[in-house]
Formats: C-alpha cells, structure tokens, sequence
C-alpha cells in the first residue's frame, strides 16, 4: 500500500504524459490531413485529365505535359542561374543569385483547386461533395472537419462512424 | 482499522487522478486510430499512384504549372528525378545553392516558360 503523498506525483506524471500524446496526436492529425489531400488532389488530376482525353479523343502531345512525381523551382527571371551537370545527367549543382522556391508536385496541384480547397479549409458545397467521395469512408469525418477551416485545436472523432 | 489522516484532503486529487488516468486512456486509443489511418492513407495512395493506368493519367500540363506560378516574372524550372534522389539546399547565408544527387538513374531539368523547353 502506498501511501497517498505518492498520487500527487503520479498526477504530475499523468499530466505530462497527457501533453505528450496531446502533442503527438496533433503533428498525426497534420500528416493525416495531407495525406486525405494528397489522395483527393491525384483522384482529382486523374479525372480530369481522364475527361479532358475523351472530350479531345487522344492525350495531349507528350511535350505538354509533366508527370507525377516532380519538383518545381521557381524564381525570378532576372536571378542568373549557373548550373553544372555531369555527364551521365546523375548529378547537378545549380548557383542562384538570387532567392529561389521550391515547390512539391502538391502544392501544384493545391494550387489548380485540385484539393477542392481543403488546404486552406475553403470548401464549398459542391467541393466538399467531391471531395468526400474521393476519399474512404472512415476518412470523411477528417475531410468535413477539415472543409470548416484550418484546424488548430486537437478533435477527436467519434468512435462509431454516423452515417 | 487504521485511516491514513491524509485521505480526506487527498479526495480531490484522487478524483482529479482518475480524471487523468481516463483522459490519457482516451488519448492512447485516439491516437491509435491515428497511427491505422496513416498506414492505411499511405498504402491507399501508394496504390493509387502506382495504378499504371493512374499513372499515364498522373500528370499535369504546361499551361497548368504556368498558371499555378503566375509567371510574367517568373522562371519555373522542373525537375524530375528517381526515388530516392537527394536533394541539398545550402543556407542562404551562404549562397543559393542547390545539389542535387541520383543513384538510380538520370535527373530531367527543364523550363517550363511559354517560348522554349530546351534542356538547362
């Protein structure tokens, strides 16, 4: 039997071990939420671009086009760019003069509305209507609550799924 | 029959323990569910991107990097390498560098701009 100074401590302890997995369960629900966007961005593309293909009877020529996975570096046109390549094309070094970005296929296809705006929780109607059917149902609690904004706070769903 | 004298002012602290103890439960189990969604996500859109008829449609156009980049001033360069490429950036203090190293094959580099798509 312990005596009941102990509790006070073991509280203490609890109390950390809650703000832990607090933490933990916050930075999870982050990557989940690009991980829902990232699965309704590519459905999206494909789609569309499936679409776009019937409508014109062939895909577009192979020069237009870029395929998933890339990496995008933008900067301005004035920024000189050195850039030294060896010759089997394995290795580049480039020297900007100027600031530069880099963007992730993501955020591309973020920005062409391929995530039906849930990035930044602006979603319409009609959005999230697609947007919950591109994605399994265990993930549409996720996906309405990320369609109401930027999530700051740490929500848990309920155990049973409603509808 | 022995009472510890503490037991009564402890009350608020045990129920404040259980309290606790019940909460954290619910965190351990909510953050499960967590961990199954984000394996069952990733292998979600490991198949769906590796679908082969997904990935001829994986793609996006020039016009759609152009506008996504609203370039009048902008140079988009692309970049499209094989898994695993790495890729170092320096600090900025130290210039603006950017290295980028493949084992599995040869990286492709071009401008995405409307006149040309020549090589870099």
């Amino acid at each position: 039997i312990g005596l009941p100074t102990n509790s006070a401590q073991e509280c203490q302890n609890l109390e950390v071990e809650r703000q832990r997995r607090l933490e933990r369960i916050k930075q999870k629900q982050s990557q989940l939420q690009e991980l829902i966007l990232q699965q309704i961005a590519f459905k999206n593309l494909v789609q569309r671009n499936r679409q776009t293909e019937q409508q014109a009877g062939r895909p577009p020529p192979s020069n237009s086009i870029i395929h998933l996975p890339f990496i995008i570096v933008n900067t301005s046109k004035k920024t000189v760019i050195d850039c030294s390549i060896s010759n089997d094309k394995f290795e580049y070094l480039f020297n900007f003069d100027s600031m530069f970005e880099i963007h992730d296929d993501i955020e591309v296809l973020k920005r062409m509305g391929m995530a039906c705006g849930l990035e930044v929780g602006k979603c319409s109607p009609e959005d999230l209507k697609v947007a919950r059917s591109l994605v399994p149902k265990a993930l549409e609690p996720y996906v309405i609550e990320m369609a109401k904004g930027p999530i700051s706070n740490v929500y848990i769903t309920g155990g049973s799924s409603a509808n | 029959n022995i009472q510890w004298l503490g037991n009564r002012i402890d009350a608020a602290q045990v129920s404040r323990h259980k309290e606790l103890q019940s909460e954290v439960c619910d965190l351990t189990e909510a953050e499960e569910k967590l961990d199954e969604l984000i394996s069952k996500c990733n292998l979600q859109l490991r198949l769906l991107t590796e679908d082969p008829q997904n990935k001829k449609l994986g793609y996006v156009r020039c016009q759609d990097l152009r506008q996504s980049f609203d370039s009048p001033d902008q140079l988009v360069m692309v970049i499209r390498a094989p898994p695993e490429t790495q890729m170092q950036v320096s600090e900025p203090s130290e210039g603006y560098q950017v290295s980028l190293k493949s084992t599995r094959g040869p990286i492709d580099v071009f401008l995405c701009p409307e006149d040309s798509s020549g090589v870099c």
